[in-house]
């Protein structure tokens, strides 16, 4: 049995991994990817809540998180497809034709 | 105080998922960031398991390890990876991206510290919490509204794929 607040801790630190590689990396992709690994933080302290708690409600939200992850996965990738059909390369800097 | 397997175990999963996230951030090479954001998912998995949510393992195994992961990997090949491997990994604004993430942790850390020993350690009234039986009955009759609307969403997503991701013909 971990120590009370551990899943906590290790969530919290999985999500800050997960928002430096968000903000840090140029590829497009892996940072779909890193977004991934913040949902799945979340999805570690919602278990950790609902094993302390005793109570459903954690895991049934995780399962939501889950399936939204899946969705903004199709929604990501398709919008990623749309870009490199126009101009290939993933780097996030080259995509400026939106800068005002 | 005596270590007992569980906490062990526990251990062992946290630092072995921590230790892949960090490397799935920083690799050069988009593939092998991929298998560390792979090892990472099997290792939330087995906390998952620790925590008694076992259909929640299985479906962090199927749907993320089994379909997320392989639709990534399979997007991959949209990238040219010798020119992905030569060019510099991090924006040049990475120091700031690492201060907001480290911010973040210790702000999430130091903010949780008073609450959390007032958390209500099990009332036994709820048996069972990780069995699949009790998991599906509470989500097909409590949060059987949030289920179809879940449907909804997905629905929404993949006809957005399609739209998003279909070739324009000029009619």
């Amino acid at each position: 049995m971990a120590p009370p607040g551990a899943y906590l801790v290790v969530s919290a630190v999985l999500f800050a991994i997960g928002m430096i590689g968000f903000l840090s990396r140029r590829n497009i992709i892996l940072m779909l990817v890193s977004a991934e690994i913040m949902l799945n933080a979340v999805n570690v302290s919602l278990a950790g809540f609902s094993h302390q708690m005793q109570d459903h409600r954690g895991q049934i939200l995780a399962l939501f998180v889950i399936a939204v992850a899946a969705a903004e996965l199709a929604a990501g990738l398709a919008l990623m497809i749309a870009l490199t059909r126009n101009r290939p390369g993933v780097q996030v800097e080259e995509l400026t034709q939106l800068k005002w | 105080m005596a270590i007992s397997a569980g906490q062990i175990v526990f251990y062992y999963l946290a630092a072995a998922g921590i230790a892949s996230a960090i490397l799935a951030v920083t690799r050069r090479n988009p593939v092998h960031s991929v298998l560390w954001v792979l090892s990472l998912f099997l290792h939330v998995a087995g906390l998952f398991l620790l925590a008694g949510a076992e259909f929640l393992a299985a479906v962090q195994i199927i749907v993320y390890a089994g379909a997320i992961l392989v639709v990534y990997v399979f997007f991959l090949m949209l990238v040219d990876l010798p020119k992905e491997e030569a060019g510099p990994r991090f924006g040049a604004h990475w120091p700031l991206c690492l201060m907001v993430g480290l911010g973040f942790a210790a702000i999430a850390l130091w903010v949780r510290v008073p609450g959390l020993q007032t958390a209500a350690p099990a009332p036994a009234a709820a048996p069972n919490t990780g069995s699949v039986e009790s998991f599906g009955s509470a989500l097909f009759k409590q949060f059987v509204l949030p289920f179809e609307i879940l449907s909804l969403v997905l629905l929404a997503a993949i006809v957005g794929a399609v739209v998003v991701g279909r070739r324009r013909t000029e009619a």
